[in-house]
């Protein structure tokens, strides 16, 4: 799944570390999700989406969907 | 695990494994001291030889509570895949060993060992979380 989290966490000015605060997570969760190789669960979706008052959908997007288009 | 733990399971997952092997290491100490080489089953060498079977399983408990009180499914997620990898790793070993006694001369592997295999396990799951999730996979 491709994301636009570090896209968003730089608007911002926000460090991982930060992003991770907000969160309630790891700073490494933070990192493994901006890099695509971990998949949030649906909860942590939706309060990464509630914290950038953003769609999910917005902010992720499946991998292949590009190509689909 | 990080070098300095910040999610609580992790403080509480320390704090359980730290009191459990100065138990098992102390126990081992005294079973080794007080009962002699191949000394037959009795009431009290069963005794002493279960407290550190009994620090062993509460080693296996606290890391069942570790993956059921971390609340960051990626540090889980970490956990889990390095607790497959040393159960792998184990089993590799051990089953393997297993047909070479059955069918050679090789010396017989005390059950006892499969622990330490496990344990040497955990430490080719987090070479295997470095090499595949990165530097950042350091639980």
């Amino acid at each position: 799944m491709k994301n636009r989290l570090r896209l968003l966490r730089a608007e911002r000015d926000w460090s991982q570390s930060d992003l991770a605060a907000h969160l309630g997570i790891s700073r490494q969760s933070v990192n493994a999700i901006e890099t695509g190789k971990y998949d949030p669960s649906l909860p942590l979706a939706f309060r990464i989406a509630d914290l950038f008052a953003l769609r999910i959908e917005d902010i992720f997007s499946a991998e292949n969907k590009e190509t689909e288009e | 695990m990080p070098a300095t733990p910040t999610n609580p399971a992790y403080r509480r997952y320390m704090r359980r494994m730290i009191p459990l092997s100065l138990v098992y290491v102390g126990a081992v100490a005294l079973a080794s001291v007080l009962i002699p080489d191949h000394a037959s089953a009795s009431v009290a060498t069963v005794a002493l030889a279960l407290v550190p079977g009994f620090a062993a399983l509460g080693w296996i408990w606290a890391m069942a509570r570790l993956l059921v009180e971390l609340d960051d499914g990626y540090l889980r997620m970490l956990e889990v895949r390095k607790f497959l990898v040393a159960t792998g790793f184990a089993l590799s070993i051990t089953s393997i060993w297993g047909l070479l006694e059955l069918y050679t001369d090789v010396p017989a592997l005390p059950i006892f060992f499969v622990w330490p295999l496990w344990c040497i396990g955990l430490v080719v799951g987090q070479l295997v979380n470095r090499v595949q999730m990165g530097k950042g996979a350091c639980a």
